[in-house]
């Protein structure tokens, strides 16, 4: 059964989708509302924006890549052609790997497809402690109602062998633990999400909400990089991109100009914060850039008896916040259990290992499992994030240190996955660290776990949820943009993605974005009409 | 650990002391600094012809990391071998050249660093890279990562995870990890 492909169909349809790279001379363009980036908050606004009859130019750094190039079902074709970097993206110190998508459908179009609406507590510390006005629970449940129902969100049942360990870990030591809502429309329990759904099933931006957008109108620009919005007594008066070429990274030469009503930037929260610095855009208060959130993982590994197959089946679908709110939401550091698929190359860089070692750990991938914590940051004083800086060539660069606060919690986080993977019947665990060995038994764990030195470059540091840089909050003294996206000093500029959260999120953000991004956008209509 | 440096000083090239090279530890930028005021350098600064980013000094060092980090290479015969090589400097390649500017800045320090003979003598113990031998290169992987010195963790970590993750994209690299490759019932359905 070969799969029909969205965009060939659409784009001989009518669609309005241009291929910067394709470009020899440059071009104007304009719209009622230019919208920078098309993940999650970009993808969700543009088909808002369209329905309401606006006219919406959607321009996307990355390429246009659908079904058609995912059916190879490969580990490094998505590497190189669906993440920022080709997947090597990290801190300025190469300490913690950054996991971001970037292509038509931003890091919707590679997520594990965990859909959680954003946790009471965390909307209750934005409404109290950050000066959000409009996102409690109550305000925000219809939104999220809308999306689930957009996106098809659902509750997952079938869990494979990866997320059964978690499961069964909790049930023995009576944790908390819950099956994950999942945004897929007739999913094949494949578990290639990460390499880009092969078979359409993950409601991703790329398959629902742009091609709507299009439908009704909109233009998708892909491969343009949207260098600077000019501004002037406060209003942006224009943008500039260029257009890339094949390679998707090297400038072509040509300029595109960009004329809107509205501008709203959504490339996430590293390529929006650059955005604005780069644009110079007004920060009077210096905080453009600051408190960035990226929930560092860490991971522990272990072997069991039973096939896991890792990379098969639907990657995530057990999660656990028996750690996440234990002492509320500003207590020692919270954290929510869940496992990664582990595909090889991926595997191998999890393992950072070589010799002898890699070659033995990669031998057992069949039999291994990996549970990873999500620790929750932005909470307290001792965890205020990191920050995004610019490159001499304007491309970002993304500090972020861990405090005292924060070790003190990946040393736990390693205690609660060992116990738990002990408890799930395995025959050896180790933590994702330089310095770690197999232990095989929790008591031999506990103890090799509290000797571990907690460093840079000696622990395994993940993030693939950014967010922050770009904080809301009504109080222009510690937001860039007040709670309905609105930047607080150019009355025609919003941001909507995640780097307007105040604080990380306590769960994969996807959702969060989502619901905040159709709250948000629904009012910008009103606005502009 | 203290290993390295010891060791590394110990082994010092033409103008290095012990304590310069113990300087290094604070960063590659320093040593190259240091490199510059010796008369070394690390020579051509073009890439190699059909590659993005790594230049011939590089593609040595990535030649003989290739079977110290994934030993599963000596496993394939001396043809299959050397094409895996090949593919496994492709990988690094492409994904060295998709980085941002501030990554490829601190990778271009990191192999520069490498090329300049006494440096790399000093630093990592290693004469030639084609002479060095799977024993040799991973007894400096271990005391770079084993180091007390963050910068040289942090040169360890990268050069290991460039490789393997390089040579496990490889589907050739499947059969040795039990990934059978792509899920067959799916890629039969959308392959049709």
């Amino acid at each position: 059964m070969a799969l029909p492909d969205i965009y060939t169909e659409g784009i001989a349809s009518g669609w309005k989708v241009i291929d910067a790279a394709k470009l020899s001379a440059p071009q104007t363009l304009e719209a009622d509302v230019a919208i920078i980036g098309s993940g999650a908050g970009g993808g969700v606004a543009a088909e808002i924006l369209a329905l309401a009859g606006l006219k919406v130019l959607l321009l996307e750094e990355g390429a246009l890549r659908t079904s058609a190039s995912f059916k190879d079902m490969d580990e490094g074709r998505a590497m190189r052609e669906l993440y920022q970097e080709a997947g090597a993206r990290a801190t300025s110190d190469g300490a913690i790997a950054v996991l971001q998508g970037r292509s038509v459908g931003g890091s919707t179009t590679v997520n594990w497809t965990s859909s959680f609406r954003t946790p009471a507590p965390t909307l209750k510390f934005w409404a109290s402690e950050c000066e959000v006005v409009g996102h409690g629970v109550d305000e925000m449940k219809p939104w999220f109602e809308q999306m689930e129902k957009r996106l098809d969100v659902m509750l997952w049942e079938a869990h494979n062998p990866n997320n059964s360990v978690l499961m069964r870990g909790c049930e023995k030591l009576g944790w908390e633990a819950h099956a994950i809502p999942r945004n897929v429309r007739g999913c094949w329990n494949s578990g290639y999400c990460g390499l880009g759904c092969p078979v359409n099933a993950k409601q991703s931006t790329l398959v629902s909400t742009i091609p709507e957008a299009l439908k009704h109108g909109a233009t998708l620009v892909h491969r343009v990089r949207v260098r600077q919005l000019q501004h002037a007594d406060g209003k942006v008066s224009g943008a500039v991109g260029e257009a890339l070429r094949e390679d998707g990274r090297t400038p072509s030469g040509t300029l595109l100009t960009i004329k809107a009503r509205h501008y709203i930037a959504a490339g996430g929260a590293i390529n929006t914060p650059a955005l604005l610095l780069r644009s110079k855009a007004p920060d009077p208060h210096g905080i453009l850039g600051k408190r960035s959130f990226i929930h560092p993982v860490v991971l522990s590994l272990a072997q069991m008896r039973e096939r896991i197959d890792p990379f098969f089946g639907a990657p995530q679908s057990i999660a656990s916040d028996h750690f996440q709110w234990q002492d509320g939401a500003t207590g020692p550091m919270g954290y929510k259990l869940e496992v990664p698929p582990i595909f090889p190359g991926i595997g191998a860089g999890v393992l950072n290992a070589f010799g002898d070692e890699l070659k033995r750990e990669m031998a057992a991938l069949a039999h291994s499992n990996a549970v990873l914590a999500l620790l929750r940051d932005g909470f307290v004083e001792q965890s205020s994030g990191g920050s995004v800086r610019l490159a001499d060539d304007g491309s970002p660069i993304l500090d972020y240190d861990l405090s005292d606060y924060v070790w003190e919690g990946v040393r736990r986080a390693y205690l609660s996955m060992a116990e738990l993977q002990f408890a799930a019947g395995a025959q050896k665990v180790r933590s994702a660290h330089i310095d770690a060995r197999y232990a095989t038994s929790w008591s031999d764990a506990k103890k090799a776990i509290a000797e571990l030195p907690l460093k840079k470059f000696r622990a395994t540091l993940f993030t693939a949820h950014l967010m922050g840089g770009c904080a809301m909050s009504q109080n222009a003294k510690r937001g860039v943009v007040d709670s309905r996206g609105r930047h607080h000093q150019l009355a025609n500029l919003s941001v909507m993605d995640g780097s307007v959260f105040p604080t990380s999120i306590g769960a994969n953000p996807q959702l969060s974005i989502f619901g905040l991004t159709a709250q948000n956008a629904t009012a910008l209509v009103q606005d502009l009409k | 650990m203290k290993i390295s440096v010891q060791r590394a000083g110990d082994a010092h090239g033409p103008g290095l002391s012990r304590r310069d090279v113990l300087k290094v530890g604070a960063g590659f930028s320093l040593a190259l600094v240091l490199a510059g005021t010796v008369g070394c350098s690390p020579g051509t600064k073009a890439p190699v012809a059909g590659y993005a980013f790594l230049q011939p000094g590089d593609v040595e060092l990535f030649r003989a990391l290739a079977p110290a980090v994934v030993t599963e290479l000596g496993s394939f015969d001396a043809a299959q071998r050397k094409t895996l090589v090949e593919a496994v400097l492709r990988n690094v390649d492409a994904t060295c050249a998709a980085m941002d500017l501030g990554s490829r800045k601190e990778l271009r320090k990191l192999f520069d660093l490498l090329a300049i003979t006494p440096l790399r003598y000093a630093l990592t113990g290693v004469g030639a890279w084609n002479e060095a031998g799977i024993e040799k290169m991973q007894a400096f992987l271990a005391r770079w990562r084993g180091s007390r010195f963050a910068t040289l963790n942090a040169g360890g970590n990268v050069l290991v995870k460039l490789t393997s993750s390089s040579f496990y994209l490889l589907p050739e690299s499947w059969p040795s990890t039990g990934y059978p490759g792509p899920l067959e019932y799916v890629f039969n359905a959308v392959n049709s």
